[in-house]
């Protein structure tokens, strides 16, 4: 009788912790679709962007972009209002990924920091302009890693491994390599809303499915574009200091005032890591071509392709979290480089200072 | 003549486990609705291969592993940890389903068999497999449960899994968060009918052969009713799918032309770890559950049938094999110590795909990882591990191995708990007892190069106090090259005289005494009669 007891004891309690946990899932998923349904709350650039591309429900859509630089005016399946607070999800998504002008970052960002270690990453620091950088007459910028031209290629071969990727992996290595962080499941709607986002871009810039677009990467700046001197670490750390110091911080690890970002790390916890193809020593031509095309920002195109390429080498030189692939070592090496060499830097310098009050205007002095 | 003999074997074998033939191929049903989950689950989400590669791997590789290996619960086929290790090591070298990938799949696995072999022909490398301890093994058993139930988990919320190597233990927690939040309500809720129904027929001691049965056919009629009710577009219920192109044999050739050579040379290292993850398993489940039957087999044996499985096994187009803890558990569960359950579990599986290929076809991918998950709770039994933490070294062993699993994978697990094991016995033998009484210094343990330093400290404290001193070492059962050395020079320094009573009139005096005692210890010291000790002085 006991054991009888027992064993129902057992099953009852088994019974009451899965129907705990499947009342809590239904709970959940209630509250999804609450966050689904309600409005959602613009930042101020994709207002803009949204409204520029004339994002509204209805039977058709026709992009005002297309009408102005074609003089066509295209009509296409319209959005419902679903559609249209998916894109605009998306497009906040894009913005300001780790929620920094949200109320929550869990109802309007769908937990993006979850999936991202360190606090600096956007998507918008990469993929600029919203994913959609254009200058002041609207004609899409080489080397701007445009979401909508992205988009339109949507399943691709990936270069390096050969591997068929589908969009919403390409946007999983995103999260696991440029942002150190882990991926998202496929079917959630923090990869759905930029999926839809990134689908209305093409259609409100009329790009053609299957079309490889200049713009969707970044133009390359292999060392045969260069002078041919080499990537030198001394060189990109003078640039460095003179050129992205200000922004990135002297270690490159961003600068952080008030909890208002100002430039984003370069180097150090919150960066990319080892494992992305923004590191000089996995692919050596696509930071220099970004930086090239891309900084310091309002001065962009201003470096030369050498200069491009000494400031990734350094950049890449100083000290990253490591990919999945480096292993545990290398990890174990990076995590105390990032914490060893930052205030031990300082130190040096202050001594530099002490011992060289102004070490720029030395020369000069003794001329 | 040999062959004889294992007819022979076959024959004692069937002639007694004939009376409960049903019984054992009811056994034999149940282990194939097992496999057959596992097997498709393992090819195409771990392993990268199409599901026919996991399902001959459970018909051909158990059927092989069966008449090779003299275990009554050994029972191989496809496996968790092996086909991750095709996934991971093929990843780089060709895009999976591809046929090239594939047949890079069946080099992997021929290479493995090879290297396999190796460890059957060279004795010490096979002896050296012996060398992971039980709490090691445990501690692999309750990481691999916690890692089915974890890597079961998105399957159960009707999700897509995440195949990427990241770190599991965080895959688990998003994986959980993510069946709450953006799961199919649908699937959970045939995943939870399932496991119940599992759970209620297991309390029902008749019916406990049946439990896992009864579970999936339950959930199948209640996915069939979700689908009628409702249809497929909204239940959205994954299914294992349509298997009817599969046959009796497909044969099929690993890849090994001349452009494929730098990619095989590229795989090798990744043959080598899958050869050893296979033995480490296949030696390591034998031991336990062995134990647990109440039997032994060599383990050279199960090496020598892993090894020319998974050399056969790349030309039928299969994964490759080794034992599987959760279905050997599963066969020792079941009360079933009998090689023919396993044999006609081969025999099931094939005619199930074979004729019941479209109702196999309706099961629902939730029940199945369900399944799954209940057989890793089941890995889990405080029984087992409760040993473990009555002494403070095997607790940290059994953990270290345990936490190794979930931190870094098997091949690691493995390689923590043996050093651990290793160090720790080594650091006993390093600690001999010595007791200097009078200027006798008796030395009970080993006297070797790690013992020495102590053993020395005690003797210049000794010969420092007293002129001449006594080295007893009648009680050192083992003495190496730098221990006699040591020996020797201490007694070329005059003051010391090395006694061994054994060899004394004292020896024999203790044997008489003994003699007198009365049988049980003469019989055994005679019987043990230090050859080791006698040849060295």
């Amino acid at each position: 009788m006991s054991t009888l007891g027992w064993k129902i004891g057992k099953v009852a309690v088994l019974v009451v912790a899965l129907g705990g946990l499947y009342a809590l899932a239904v709970a959940k998923q209630l509250e999804r679709e609450d966050i689904r349904q309600s409005p959602v709350v613009l930042t101020p650039a994709c207002a803009e962007k949204l409204a520029k591309y004339g994002l509204v429900a209805g039977a058709t859509y026709q992009s005002p972009y297309l009408l102005k630089h074609t003089g066509m005016a295209v009509a296409t399946t319209g959005y419902t209002e679903d559609d249209v607070r998916a894109i605009q999800r998306g497009c906040n998504i894009i913005d300001d990924t780790q929620g920094r002008q949200a109320q929550s970052v869990a109802e309007e960002r769908w937990n993006a920091t979850r999936f991202i270690r360190g606090s600096h990453v956007s998507c918008n620091h990469c993929h600029q302009g919203v994913g959609d950088k254009q200058d002041a007459e609207g004609n899409r910028l080489l080397g701007s890693l445009s979401l909508g031209a992205s988009w339109v290629m949507a399943d691709m071969y990936d270069r390096f491994t050969g591997l068929l990727l589908p969009f919403e992996l390409r946007q999983m290595q995103c999260y696991i390599n440029s942002s150190n962080g882990y991926k998202p499941n496929i079917a959630d709607d923090l990869i759905r809303d930029v999926t839809a986002y990134t689908r209305f871009l093409s259609a409100a810039l009329g790009l053609q499915i299957g079309v490889s677009y200049e713009e969707q990467g970044v133009d390359e700046i292999p060392a045969s574009h260069t002078g041919k001197q080499g990537d030198d670490y001394i060189r990109g750390e003078a640039i460095y200091r003179a050129k992205c110091q200000h922004c990135h911080g002297a270690q490159g690890h961003g600068i952080e005032v008030n909890g208002h970002l100002i430039g984003p790390a370069v180097a150090g916890p919150n960066s990319w890591n080892m494992q992305s193809r923004n590191y000089f020593y996995y692919v050596a031509t696509i930071l220099p071509g970004f930086i090239c095309r891309n900084m310091p920002l309002g001065a962009e195109n201003t470096l030369t392709n050498q200069e491009c390429r000494d400031i990734a080498y350094f950049i890449s030189n100083l000290p990253r979290p490591a990919g999945d692939k480096q292993g545990p070592l290398v990890a174990l090496q990076q995590q105390a480089l990032m914490r060893i060499m930052p205030p031990l830097l300082r130190l040096t310098d202050a001594a530099m200072e002490r011992k060289h009050p102004e070490p720029r205007q030395a020369p000069a002095a003794a001329r | 003549m040999r062959g004889l003999a294992t007819l022979q074997r076959y024959r004692e074998d069937l002639s007694r486990d004939w009376p409960q033939t049903s019984g054992n191929l009811m056994v034999g049903l149940t282990l194939a609705l097992v496999t057959l989950p596992q097997a498709v689950a393992f090819s195409v989400t771990l392993a990268g291969v199409p599901p026919h590669f996991g399902i001959y791997a459970a018909i051909w590789g158990v059927l092989f592993c069966a008449m090779l290996n003299p275990s009554r619960v050994f029972h191989g086929g496809p496996n968790t940890a092996m086909s991750a290790t095709i996934g991971v090591t093929l990843l780089p070298v060709a895009p999976p389903f591809g046929a090239e990938y594939m047949g890079y799949a069946l080099t992997l696995g021929l290479l493995c068999g090879l290297i396999q072999m190796m460890f059957y022909v060279v004795r010490p490398l096979g002896r050296m497999l012996d060398l992971v301890s039980e709490p090691v093994i445990n501690g692999m058993i309750c990481g691999i449960g916690l890692f089915l139930i974890f890597k079961s988990l998105t399957t159960f919320g009707g999700l897509p899994i995440n195949t990427e190597v990241e770190w599991p233990l965080w895959i688990a927690w998003q994986s959980f968060l993510a069946v709450l939040e953006i799961g199919n309500l649908h699937a959970i809720q045939i995943g939870l009918v399932t496991l119940v129904t599992c759970v209620i027929v297991q309390q029902v001691p008749r019916m406990r052969n049946w439990a896992i049965l009864v579970g999936i056919a339950a959930g199948t009629l209640y996915s069939e009713y979700l689908h009628y009710a409702l249809g497929a577009q909204v239940s959205l219920i994954e299914k294992i799918g349509n298997l009817s192109s599969i046959g009796l044999v497909m044969p099929s050739l690993p890849l090994f032309t001349q452009e494929a050579m730098p990619d095989i040379i590229a795989i090798l290292p990744g043959a080598v770890t899958l050869a050893l993850l296979g033995l480490f398993q296949t030696v390591a489940a034998m031991r336990r559950m062995n134990r647990k039957a109440g039997g032994f087999t060599d383990s050279r044996k199960a090496i020598f049938s892993d090894a020319t499985s998974n050399c056969l096994l790349p030309f039928l187009s299969s994964l490759p094999t080794c034992a599987s803890f959760n279905r050997m558990w599963l066969v020792h569960r079941l009360g079933s110590h009998s090689r023919l359950a396993i044999v006609s579990s081969a025999l099931w599986l094939l005619l199930l795909v074979l004729f019941l290929a479209p109702l196999i076809a309706a099961m629902p991918m939730p029940a199945m990882a369900a399944i799954i998950m209940l057989l890793g709770a089941n890995m889990i039994n405080w029984e087992d591990i409760k040993p473990h933490f009555k002494d403070r070294r095997e607790a940290v062993v059994f953990v270290a191995s345990f936490l190794s699993v979930l931190f870094l994978d098997l091949f690691g697990a493995v390689i923590v708990g043996s050093v651990l094991a290793i160090a720790y016995s080594k650091w006993e033998q390093a600690h001999p007892n010595i007791s200097l009484n009078g200027n006798v210094l008796k030395i009970r343990g080993n006297l070797y190069y790690g013992s020495l330093p102590v053993i020395e400290a005690m003797y210049h404290r000794a010969i420092a106090r007293d002129d001449s001193v006594v080295i007893d070492f009648s009680e050192c059962f083992y003495i190496d090259q730098e221990g006699i050395r040591w020996l020797a020079a201490a007694k070329a320094a005059q003051k010391v005289r090395l006694e061994d009573r054994r060899h004394s009139d004292d020896r024999r005096a203790i044997e008489r005494r003994a003699a007198a005692d009365g049988k049980r210890r003469t019989g055994r010291r005679s019987a043990r009669n230090d050859r080791r000790k006698r040849s060295e002085f």
